[in-house]
């Protein structure tokens, strides 16, 4: 089979050779039995004739070499697709929107498909990346869905869960990275030794981190990425053993990884060992894991989740059985979760990206409906010329090879457009901020892309060519000759086929209007939503100080107080003030608080809550309301006295009848010591933390930042000037105290929460694109269908006229089977709305699915949309002169 | 001249893989050899001996090279490629089968029923 595609190949390639070898071959024969003849004493001439009748038309021979090498077949393809070509190039107004419809269409299933393709579909860049797992603790009674896992968990399932061959933990960061004054903030990750063969890629230079490497009097090396080594060490293969000043300490590059490592959503640059002391290892520690140290494992070959599970289980249970708080954790419903590592990391976008590339498809479907309509309006222009083609001689095959040849030309051209259209698409996410979604730095279009949709259009020109070649083959030929019309007439199906087109258009158009609205009315809700402060003319900024020159609080909170003060006077200035976590940071860990006098109600278990600790004048900064008591000042966060403040829901969940003011918390799971114990001063508004779509009502206590100091933390600037102008003075500021540190992550405000609502705005822009396209292609196949029904019956309503029937009877006459049809499309159209609405629940936030008010405003918009389709050909209708009509033909 | 028969149809290419087997031969010269083995016996319709010999490059069980014929005219000469002399072998071997088969049904004398 091969061979003789590639013989094929081989005579198409040089076709001018193959011909002109035939020729004189067969000359070549002609002379020779010539010759022999004339000497077997035949006379010239005589022989000549002898020979013509035994070898028979050498134009028919070479017809029958052709066949047998498969030639034909490909002229005839050559023949039939210029006859198309023609036919396409006489009607340019059916071929461009016929081309535009396609490209339009399948540009926006190309978008969303490179999207689902790389977040989705194409495996993580491991060995056998389905076995790799990640397992996190989970307290869904305490509020605290997602805790990440402890280094406890770590050293105590290491070696010790027989489902998973290896495991290990990471935990994302940034390091101040390079020399005095030329210092570079970079995203790091810290990793246990087993990460690198967990994953089953590793350095490709060097080795990868010992286990004696795990303590901070140990942990002086790096490992580098392949960027980070190409960008700064020129691609030095002697890199091994240099030194790199990492937040201030030296440490020697041990390896460098492939170009193909990339883990997850990670941008890291540099890799350290996650180095702890013994005292963090211990059972106690087990459940501090505050999501911020990750776990991954892989799975036994042939090992499944469930078993991998029943393992975990098992052995949080016997461990849980000596623990002094088991009964707490219990209450909590702790557990701790395997899922697959990729399904994991993409969960949150899963279902908005299945219903975006479902609204594509529908689209899509809108289109094909559409171009099937105009194809077989255009093939029952045709039916005589058809009709007459195959009295004359054209075989089925050649009638339905024809149309197939037609609509993939169309599909194809049309799909060439398409990925024009898609690779724009895939520029205007990015430009939506889409690359910040799980995975989205894959997004890319690519020959894999390419080739799908070639694919596509052919099984598109295929699809397409079904009805018409159908159309095309029913006809009976003595029919179609002897009617007298020169189109001929459309019959009972085909004319109940275009209606149902109509009907399924509406309705699928309906169906994306509605579900568009549902995410455009989900996505205002959640802006409306107060974040708890007010967001305008706040500028933020992370602040890392490296351990090595910051060892302990005093020299952090040195530090802080020095900035507040450089910073309070800079012009523009009004507020300054420093948080370890500002709000929409992207950093949601909780911790536990004790109330003085609460006792756990039976069903009530321990609650996690947001704790900051704040300095400065951070509630002024970042415009928190005050609901009673007073904020926490300057002298607050430097001194000594225990206080705290509280938000609106905390306070409103443990002094439900009562002010908060005056009440005593501990921090902690435990009723600790009386002198420990904090006062709540102040009630402030609710924040949310971890976004505006936050339902849960975590609470929030806000301590002095004395008590919660931490090398990591963000400074707050509400200015009167633009937030983003005073991003240098601040930089400047913080360079002028230490000449090493940079300032990170600096935004406002407005756009960390604008950033937050990405996953929300980007497809509710998409959508609201889709059903903007879907409403236009609906108009136009309304328009075609109703202009062809009435230029089909131009000479019955001509007829009818002479015979006194008025304009507006003949104008109403399509306007009720307009509305008949829009009624059926709309019927359908809200029985479908509500399927999708339910598929769309988890993605919604505040909308009922079934939404009255959307589903009339989709109603009016399409119905609006459709009628004025309709009413330019049933006014033509109306306008038609019998005279005319029936002196045509 | 000699009394030929029609050929079965299938022969032809059976015919032509052995002529050229014997010996490289360009398209006049397998109709010459055919007949040359045949003794004359056999009458190739000198119109489907093109096609059958493009059949059978394309299958690849000859192959065409062009070369300089005996009164030095550039001609296309045809040999057997591996798949070819399998193929003849077999169809050799099928077609003495079949004609002893039917040898013997036609020998039958009423006796022997």
């Amino acid at each position: 089979m091969l061979k003789r595609f590639r013989s094929l190949f081989r005579v198409l390639t040089r076709r001018r050779e193959f011909e002109d070898g035939m020729t004189e071959e067969l000359s070549f024969h002609i002379e020779q039995y010539t010759d022999d003849l004339v000497r077997s004493g035949m006379s010239r001439e005589e022989a000549a004739r002898v020979t013509r009748r035994e070898l028979g038309s050498p134009i028919n021979i070479k017809a029958d070499c052709r066949q047998a090498f498969g030639i034909h077949l490909l002229d005839e393809l050559r023949r039939q697709l210029s006859y198309a070509i023609r036919l396409l190039r006489k009607s340019p107004g059916f071929t461009a929107t016929a081309l535009l419809t396609i490209a339009v269409c399948f540009g926006a299933n190309l978008t969303i498909f490179a999207v689902i393709d790389s977040v989705l579909l194409r495996p993580l860049p491991f060995p056998e990346p389905g076995r790799l797992t990640t397992i996190f603790n989970t307290y869904p009674k305490a509020g605290v869905e997602r805790d990440g896992s402890s280094l406890t968990n770590y050293y105590e399932r290491r070696g010790n869960v027989p489902a998973f061959t290896s495991l290990a933990i990471y935990r994302y960061g940034t390091e101040i990275v390079g020399e005095p004054g030329s210092t570079e903030r970079d995203q790091t990750m810290r990793v246990s030794p087993d990460f690198f063969s967990t994953l089953g890629l590793g350095p490709v230079i060097g080795r990868s981190f010992t286990e004696e490497e795990t303590t901070s009097e140990t942990d002086h090396v790096a490992i580098l990425s392949d960027t980070f080594w190409r960008q700064r060490y020129n691609a030095d293969s002697n890199v091994i053993g240099k030194q790199i000043r990492v937040n201030s300490v030296p440490r020697t590059v041990i390896g460098v990884l492939p170009p193909a490592f990339r883990f997850l959503s990670s941008d890291a640059q540099l890799f350290l060992p996650l180095a702890s002391r013994p005292e963090d290892r211990t059972p106690s520690q087990r459940h501090a894991g505050g999501n911020v140290i990750q776990m991954i494992a892989r799975l036994q070959p042939g090992a499944t989740l469930a078993q991998a599970q029943s393992e975990i289980d098992a052995q949080n249970a016997s461990l849980e059985a000596d623990d002094p708080q088991a009964k707490m954790i219990a209450d909590a419903g702790f557990r701790s979760l395997v899922v697959p590592l990729h399904a994991d990391h993409v969960v949150a976008i899963r279902l908005t990206l299945l219903l975006l590339q479902a609204g594509a498809m529908a689209l899509l479907l809108i289109g094909a409906v559409n171009l099937v309509n105009l194809l077989l309006v255009r093939a029952s222009g045709r039916v005589k010329e058809l009709a007459v083609r195959q009295a004359l001689g054209a075989g089925r095959g050649y009638v339905v090879s024809e149309v197939v040849v037609e609509t993939t030309l169309l599909t194809l051209v049309g799909g060439l457009l398409g990925l024009v259209i898609g690779a724009g698409g895939i520029h205007l996410l990015g430009m939506l901020g889409v690359d910040r979604l799980p995975l989205g730095s894959r997004i890319a279009f690519d020959g894999r892309l390419a080739l799908v949709a070639l694919l596509a259009a052919i099984i598109m020109g295929i699809v397409f060519a079904v009805p018409i070649a159908w159309f095309n083959l029913r006809r009976h030929l003595g029919n179609a000759l002897q009617s007298e019309s020169r189109s001929g007439t459309s019959g009972r199906a085909t004319q109940f086929l275009r209606h149902s087109f109509i009907v399924s258009q509406i309705a699928l158009a309906f169906m994306l209007l509605a579900g568009a609205g549902l995410l455009g009315l989900s996505l205002q809700r959640a802006m409306a939503v107060s974040p708890g402060f007010q967001s305008d003319h706040v500028l933020t900024g992370h602040i890392l100080l490296p351990w090595a020159d910051y060892p302990d609080g005093p020299s952090r909170l040195a530090f802080a107080e020095k900035l507040m003060d450089k910073v309070g006077p800079l012009p523009g200035v009004l507020y300054a003030g420093v948080v370890n976590n500002v709000p929409f940071s992207g950093k949601t860990g909780k911790s536990a608080a004790t109330v003085l006098g609460h006792i756990l109600r039976p069903s009530e278990s321990a609650r996690g809550h947001y704790s900051y600790g704040v300095g400065g004048d951070y509630f002024h900064a970042m415009g928190f309301s005050l609901r009673s008591g007073r904020f926490l000042t300057a002298d607050d966060s430097a001194g000594s006295t225990r206080v705290c403040v509280v938000d609106e829901d905390f306070a409103r969940y443990y002094w439900p009848n009562a002010s908060a003011i005056g009440g005593r918390l501990w921090d902690g799971s435990e009723v600790g010591k009386d002198n420990e114990a904090f006062t709540v001063v102040g009630v402030v508004g609710g924040v949310k933390q971890a976004g505006l779509t936050e339902d849960y009502a975590q609470g929030a206590i806000y301590y002095p930042y004395v008590f919660r100091i931490e090398d990591s933390f963000f400074v707050a600037v509400h200015t009167t000037l633009p937030p983003e102008s005073l991003g240098l003075a601040l930089q400047r500021v913080v360079r002028q105290i230490d000449p090493d540190i940079p300032v990170n992550d600096l935004r406002s405000m407005e756009t960390r929460i604008a950033d937050s609502l990405v996953a929300r705005r980007s497809p509710a822009l998409l959508a609201g694109l889709f059903s903007g396209i879907a409403l236009l292609l609906t108009a136009i196949g309304t328009y075609g269908v109703l202009s062809y029904a009435v230029a089909q019956r131009r000479r019955e309503i001509g007829l009818r006229m002479a015979l006194g029937a008025q304009p507006g009877h003949i104008r109403g006459q399509f306007l009720y089977l307009f509305l008949r049809l829009l009624a059926g499309g709309v019927l359908l159209g809200v029985i479908g709305a509500w399927l999708t609405s339910q598929a769309m629940q988890a993605v919604l936030f505040h909308v009922p699915p079934f939404n009255l008010a959307i589903l009339t405003s989709a109603l009016c918009i399409i119905a609006l949309v459709s009628l004025a389709a309709c009413l330019l050909p049933s006014s033509r209708a109306a306008r038609i002169s019998p005279m005319d009509a029936l002196a045509e033909e | 001249m000699a009394k030929t028969a029609e050929l079965l149809p299938g022969t032809l290419d059976m015919l032509i893989l052995k002529a050229v087997s014997l010996k490289p031969l360009h398209g006049y010269g397998v109709l010459l050899r055919i007949r040359q083995i045949s003794r004359d016996a056999l009458e190739i319709p000198q119109g489907s001996l093109y096609p059958a010999l493009y059949r059978l490059e394309h299958h690849d069980l000859i192959a065409a090279e062009w070369g300089q014929s005996e009164n030095n005219r550039r001609a296309k000469y045809y040999t057997l490629t591996a798949a070819g002399r399998r193929r003849l072998r077999d169809e050799t071997a099928g077609w003495n089968r079949l004609a002893s088969a039917i040898a013997v049904a036609l020998s039958t004398t009423s006796e022997e029923v």
